[in-house]
């Protein structure tokens, strides 16, 4: 078998780190996949509101431990807070095999073609570092059109004109709408919209050997009882691993990256019973998140390297993004849900671009159903909050509150980032993540935009009370955070080349989140998942002898 | 988990330690009802639940054992919520002593919600509060209380599901793995 002397390291077993363990394995590459969490297993993902990855009061079932990885939010006015898992502002992402893609609510969006030359098409944004993207839409396309097939996808595009993909199937049939998705759909179209249902990384079908979705309401948030979900942990993940060639280290914190200047040489990791070892390999791949992905490298500081790994000029951490979530509710006189699970199954891309003074915005989903906790949470304002009116408009809403709510695309600014800690470490000693830095001004407007849309088509709907909700402003990055190893073509403004490859060494790539150098309007799994295609199928053209 | 495993056992071993040794240390022949909190502690507890979710044409936060979930958040999970609790109780008592010239879980029902109103929006007299804020802790036990009232009930509240219930959410919430709920 050819390459059978190469061997790679890849940091990290989500979605961006299976697909590379995949690729990498399949064509005979001997990989080691690191994941500092372990296996999800059904023993530990109960249905339990508390302790989901969408509320995490009591804890988070997908990791990572909240007493051993701190990190430190840093304010605007200079002061320090150690804060947890559970924290706001700790930009939490799942630390187990798969990662985020067991619990996420698989929505599977292609960014659209505006999405990759954003100052091309907008122009320069005072404040922001809003730039194009090395690649185009139709560099990306067939990686996402694998992606598609290989994960598995359930959607039709054809209704939808801004989809890129309109004239092209997936491997699975659309799902069919719940009681809201179907009524919201109808008064969108009377409204001259364009709804269409929401492409999703779930089997609509029995597909890949697994079952089709049962339509469970607990979906979003929680690992499927009956495997109906895709991520890399039921996917590329387990055809990596039977190919013979990788190996999967769960519960290995990898903390340093060696380097001899020109090329990445090792790696030390920490195994489950915080014994270091130290692995050599002649490819190196991360994909930790773009938090974590910033913090390694920042991390592997060297004489070669004084600033830490590929930060020559100080954009390792930079231009952290997120997604503003914004909408809009409404309450109805009558029962608007079914709970036919997930619960978010229709939506529009009407306010994706080309709207008048709006740069970049977003797509407008139903949502996902939320639990009864949740909901107590979510109220119109100056509603009260306890007591007799409190539990009744518990029960007399729980069914008739209609949602639609989308990501903003976030203007990227320079000063929201990642750094490491200089004081705090975590349970193994290694410095910790420090969040900083605000999003852009411009966002609050953009999601004035997307909410006031929101709660038009739910006073169209019939809502007899609307309100708006979310909004621009704080600290950025979340379960979507992006951006902090940003790919280009000049490494005087990025960190890697536009194959993911960090500029200053010949085999040292990134494949997450962190490489996008601006965060779209949309779920962005399914662009991490297609850019590990893009970067996987480079390396082994690259290194294959 | 494994440290609350051993703050568990910990706790365990004090309270045997008590019982075993120093019998004659243990306070009256009141039963132990908490771990978190007095029995008068308790029932102050117990009447501002009740009074954030009251009992109507569904039970409320006392039928639903609110008190439990908070009794087993503080020894299990958030000890470091202990102290908010103390002081802030002590405040609800002595403000509830000072203005109604009894303890709060004896006032009627609407002096209680006076005065929960008037925490919320932090007016009751400061000096009551001098370690925390009325604020602080009104706003961390309404959120403990919806959190006994509407999560699972094997953390202590929402016993038999009442919450499901009245919101017409029928059970195993997630077809195939039920097996923790019955």
């Amino acid at each position: 078998m050819k390459n059978k002397q190469l061997s790679a390291i890849v940091v990290g077993a989500g979605a961006g780190g299976g697909v590379m363990a995949k690729e990498l394995a399949q064509s005979g590459i001997r990989v080691t996949l690191f994941e500092r969490g372990d296996w999800p297993s059904y023993d530990k993902h109960i249905n339990d509101e508390l302790i989901s990855q969408r509320v995490q009061e009591l804890g988070s079932a997908f990791g990572p431990d909240w007493e051993k990885n701190p990190r430190v939010v840093r304010h605007d006015d200079g002061s320090e807070q150690l804060v947890t898992a559970q924290s706001y502002a700790y930009n939490h992402v799942a630390a187990c095999v798969g990662s985020g893609t067991v619990s996420y609510g698989a929505m599977a969006w292609r960014f659209m073609p505006e999405d990759f030359k954003m100052k091309s098409v907008y122009g320069a944004v005072p404040g922001s570092t809003l730039a194009d993207w090395p690649i185009s839409y139709e560099d990306l396309a067939p990686y996402y059109d694998k992606a598609e097939q290989e994960i598995g996808v359930s959607g039709d595009m054809s209704q939808n004109p801004f989809a890129p993909n309109q004239h092209q199937s997936y491997p699975m049939p659309a799902f069919e709408y719940n009681r809201d998705g179907a009524f919201l759909d109808g008064v969108c179209r009377e409204m001259g919209l364009h709804p269409f249902s929401i492409p999703m990384l779930r089997n609509s079908v029995p597909y890949n050997g697994r079952a089709g979705c049962i339509r469970n309401r607990t979906c979003c948030g929680f690992a499927c009882p009956i495997d109906a979900k895709n991520g890399t942990h039921n996917t590329v993940i387990p055809t990596a691993l039977a190919t013979g060639n990788c190996e999967l280290k769960t519960n290995s914190f990898v903390y340093h990256i060696e380097t001899d200047g020109r090329r990445a040489t090792a790696v030390s990791y920490f195994d489950a019973d915080k014994k270091s070892h130290r692995l050599e390999a002649d490819i190196i791949v991360v994909s930790a998140s773009a938090s974590e992905t910033a913090r390694l490298l920042l991390n592997s500081a060297s004489s070669h390297f004084p600033k830490g790994i590929g930060n020559r000029n100080d954009w390792v951490g930079r231009n952290l993004q997120g997604h503003a979530y914004t909408g809009a509710s409404g309450l109805f006189d009558f029962d608007l849900l079914d709970l036919s699970g997930p619960g978010a199954c229709v939506a529009i891309m009407d306010y994706n671009h080309h709207n008048e003074g709006i740069i970049g915005g977003g797509v407008l989903c139903n949502e996902f159903y939320q639990l009864p906790y949740a909901f107590s949470q979510h109220r119109p304002p100056g509603a009260p909050r306890w007591g007799k009116a409190h539990k009744q408009y518990q029960r007399e809403n729980y069914h008739r509150l209609g949602r639609m709510i989308g990501p903003i695309q976030e203007i990227p600014n320079f000063d929201s980032r990642v750094m490491v800690s200089d004081r705090v470490r975590d349970y193994w000693g290694v410095p910790v993540v420090v969040n900083t830095g605000s999003r852009h001004p411009i966002d609050e407007k953009h999601c004035n935009f997307l909410a006031s849309k929101a709660e038009a088509i739910l006073k169209k709907a019939g809502a007899y009370q609307t309100w708006q909700h979310g909004g621009g402003g704080g600290m950025t990055g979340g379960q979507h955070q992006a951006g902090t190893c940003r790919m280009g073509d000049d490494p005087a403004t990025s960190v890697t080349d536009r194959f993911g490859r960090v500029h200053d060494l010949d085999n040292l790539y990134i494949a997450d989140g962190s490489l996008m150098v601006t965060n779209g309007g949309f779920n962005p799994v399914l662009t991490i998942l297609a850019l590990a295609y893009r970067t996987g199928e480079h390396i082994v053209n690259q290194w294959s002898v | 988990m494994k440290s609350n495993r051993r703050q568990f056992i910990k706790q365990c071993m004090l309270l045997y330690g008590s019982v075993l040794f120093l019998p004659s240390c243990r306070p009256s022949a009141a039963p132990v009802w908490y771990s978190g909190f007095t029995a008068q502690e308790a029932s102050a507890i117990d009447a501002i639940c009740e009074q954030l979710i009251p009992a109507d044409d569904y039970p409320g936060a006392r039928e639903a054992g609110v008190i439990h979930y908070i009794d087993k958040l503080l020894y299990q999970r958030f000890p470091q919520h202990k102290q908010t609790y103390r002081q802030g109780l002590a405040g609800v008592e002595a403000c509830s002593q000072a203005l109604y010239g009894n303890s709060f879980a004896e006032l009627t029902g609407a002096q209680q919600i006076a005065m929960l109103e008037l925490m919320e929006r932090g007016e009751l007299p400061a000096r009551y509060w001098p370690q925390t804020t009325q604020k602080a802790f009104f706003e961390l036990i309404l959120a403990h209380t919806m959190q006994g009232f509407y999560g699972s009930p094997r953390h202590g509240g929402n016993k038999d599901y009442v919450s499901y219930r009245m919101m017409k959410l029928d059970y195993p919430l997630l077809i195939g793995q039920n097996r923790y709920e019955k």
